[in-house]
């Protein structure tokens, strides 16, 4: 299996004013492809920092980051953000849809950022199918629960098939009943489409559907 | 509907609705003003150059702009109709009176036998005027409902009857006889000009320094050189209509940088979603810039229409000329949009730049 992602020795401290809050201390981490993983740890022991490095929001205070064979960390701000366009697909805890647009337009918008139009018609059409969306499509997002809203945040996440999906606690503003739901579709995602995952979760038992689960504190992986 | 730009706009109609008419109003500003130096220029040059007198002869200070006096001895029409070269001479009282609110109109005393053979001007309905309570009128005039048998105030409260319509159009739009007018001013026997048309044009500069010669003191102007002065008041006018284009210009990226700056504002997080799925600063700033744009020709749209239904309430209500021209149709139309596009830059470079984690974490 091929190494879609890695961290080597990241870094990375935020300057507040005067003080310097160092958030990561050296994380390395290493993702194969089709690989879920689930990242655990107490809230401010740096995950989501870690996760926007990965996706190129960030850019660490030293270390390296290669996905899918492109160095992120030497690449241009420019540079970095056509990676994330092309390689990177993110999914927020609080669903970040455009409110103005109706699910089909959130996902559109996305297919016209990534520049691809829809070249796989089939594949857009199972993954609507799979998250259970077909009849939400002309939906704006405040019409849709937030499990139907985040389910289409996930679909516009995978819909021009990133190289990886980065999760920052997708469950965490869900009912139990639609964080199953929701992480079930990850699942399949996973499943079905080989699709690479990374997601922040406090959830154990979301955290036991995934094949590994890295454990952070105080900016370190344990 | 998929688009940001489109659906923006709908979310917030009523702020969409004042960027647009803020937009609209510099460009109709721009048309109406313009619109009414082409009409009124336009008017005066086509009713002067129906004069076929190559010289004019005028007592010094008799005739300003605005203001003018009957203070030339009608005796001196018979005195020049015997200089050499002259072919015809003939009596013209011009006497300006305030009009409405702010206007001012002019009437002309003529001799109508003379006035009309030497500039061809024809009574195309009617009679010519006869006698103190009678005036002729021309066709712009005549359309504004006075037609021939009605009556007519023209200053004062004295009313005067249509006797007739005449073309083409020449000078002061009301003619009277000049002894009316002479009755009317208290100055018997007077002009305030008088036309003079010389057997060969060719000739005109060397019968105006004859005429010159025989009577010192007067003023002796070339009908050619009037005209060449209502040309050169025009340049004028046109770094006044530059100002004004460049005004409009400016009113119209501020509304808009007004509008885009809240509108990004609002949307900072949105802003932070389109830069998290890997949108480039161009694609940022070509999206806002589309929204710009978007108001800006809505605008444009608007500020035509309410420059033509405008320019129409006032012609009608006042008289006054509007002629809109291509030249600053498209100059408008360049100043809405490129004021939209400029004053919408300055925000969507601002949103290109925004740091995107901080940008989803705006509230
Ligand atoms: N923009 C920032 N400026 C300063 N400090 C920050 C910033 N973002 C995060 N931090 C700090 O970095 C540490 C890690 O934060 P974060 O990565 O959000 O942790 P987690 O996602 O695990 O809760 C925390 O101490 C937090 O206060
Ligand atoms: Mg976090």
């Amino acid at each position: 299996m091929a190494t879609i992602l890695k961290a080597e020795k990241l870094e990375k401290v935020y300057r507040v004013g005067k003080v310097d809050v160092p958030a990561l201390r050296g994380v390395s981490l290493s993702v194969q492809e089709g690989e879920f993983v689930a990242v655990m740890g107490p809230s401010g022991c740096g995950k989501s920092t870690m996760l926007h490095l990965l996706g190129g929001l960030l850019t660490p205070t030293s270390g390296r980051i290669v996905i899918d064979g492109e160095d992120l960390t030497a690449a241009s701000d420019a540079k970095r953000t056509d990676i994330r366009r092309r390689k990177i697909g993110f999914v927020f805890q609080r669903f970040n849809l455009f409110p103005t647009l109706t699910a089909e337009g959130n996902l559109r918008l996305a297919e016209r950022i990534h520049g691809n139009g829809a070249d796989d018609p089939d594949r857009r059409r199972e993954i609507l199918r799979m998250l259970r969306l077909e009849d939400k499509m002309h939906h704006k997002p405040l019409e849709l629960s937030g499990g139907e809203q985040q389910r289409v945040a996930l679909a516009r996440a995978v819909v021009n098939r990133p190289a990886i999906v980065l999760a920052d606690e997708p469950t965490g503003n869900l009912d139990t009943e639609n964080s199953e739901l929701v992480l079930k579709m990850f699942r399949e995602l996973n499943d079905r489409f080989n699709q690479t995952i990374i997601m922040i979760t406090h959830n154990p038992e979301a955290a036991a559907a995934c094949q590994r689960v890295i454990q952070m504190r105080d900016g370190h992986i344990v | 509907m998929d688009s940001i730009v489109i659906s923006n706009l709908r979310q917030r109609p009523l702020r969409s609705a004042i960027s647009v008419i803020g937009v609209a109003l510099g460009v109709a500003l721009v048309m109406l003003f313009t619109g009414l130096a082409h009409g009124m220029s336009d008017d005066l040059q086509k009713r002067s150059s129906n004069v076929s007198a190559e010289i004019i002869f005028t007592r010094p200070g008799s005739m300003q702009l605005t203001s003018s006096s009957a203070n030339l001895n009608t005796k001196y029409v018979e005195l020049l109709r015997q200089v050499e070269g002259v072919e015809s001479a003939t009596p013209v009282i011009r006497y300006f009176y305030p009009s409405g609110t702010w206007g001012v109109d002019q009437v002309e005393g003529v001799e109508w036998d003379s006035f009309s053979k030497m500039n061809n001007i024809r009574i195309i309905q009617g009679h010519p005027p006869n006698g103190p309570n009678e005036v002729v009128i021309d066709e712009t005039k005549a359309k504004r409902n006075h037609p021939v048998g009605s009556t007519l105030k023209i200053f004062g409260e004295k009313l005067y009857t249509v006797a007739g319509i005449y073309a083409p159009e020449s000078g002061a739009r009301a003619k009277l006889t000049l002894a009316s007018l002479q009755d009317s001013l208290e100055a018997p026997g007077k002009c305030t000009f008088i036309y003079v048309k010389v057997k060969n044009p060719a000739d005109q500069i060397a019968v105006a320094k004859r005429i010159d010669q025989q009577f010192p003191g007067n003023k002796i102007q070339l009908t050619r050189e009037v005209f060449a002065t209502i040309e050169n008041s025009i340049p004028g006018l046109s770094i006044f209509m530059r100002v004004l284009v460049l005004l409009a210009a400016i009113v119209s990226a501020l509304v808009v940088m007004l509008a885009m700056h809240t509108t990004i504002t609002e949307r900072t997080r949105e802003i932070g979603i389109l830069k998290a799925m890997g949108a480039s600063r161009t694609y940022i700033i070509g999206e806002i810039e589309r929204e710009a744009l978007l108001i800006s020709f809505l605008g444009l749209l608007v500020g035509f229409a309410l420059a033509g239904i405008a320019g129409f309430g006032i012609h009608k209500a006042t008289g006054l000329i509007f002629e809109f021209g291509w030249k600053w149709a498209l100059t408008a139309a360049a100043i809405g949009l490129l004021g939209g596009a400029i004053g919408a830059f300055y925000p969507a470079a601002r949103a290109a730049n925004l740091d995107p984690v901080a940008a989803l974490a705006y509230e």
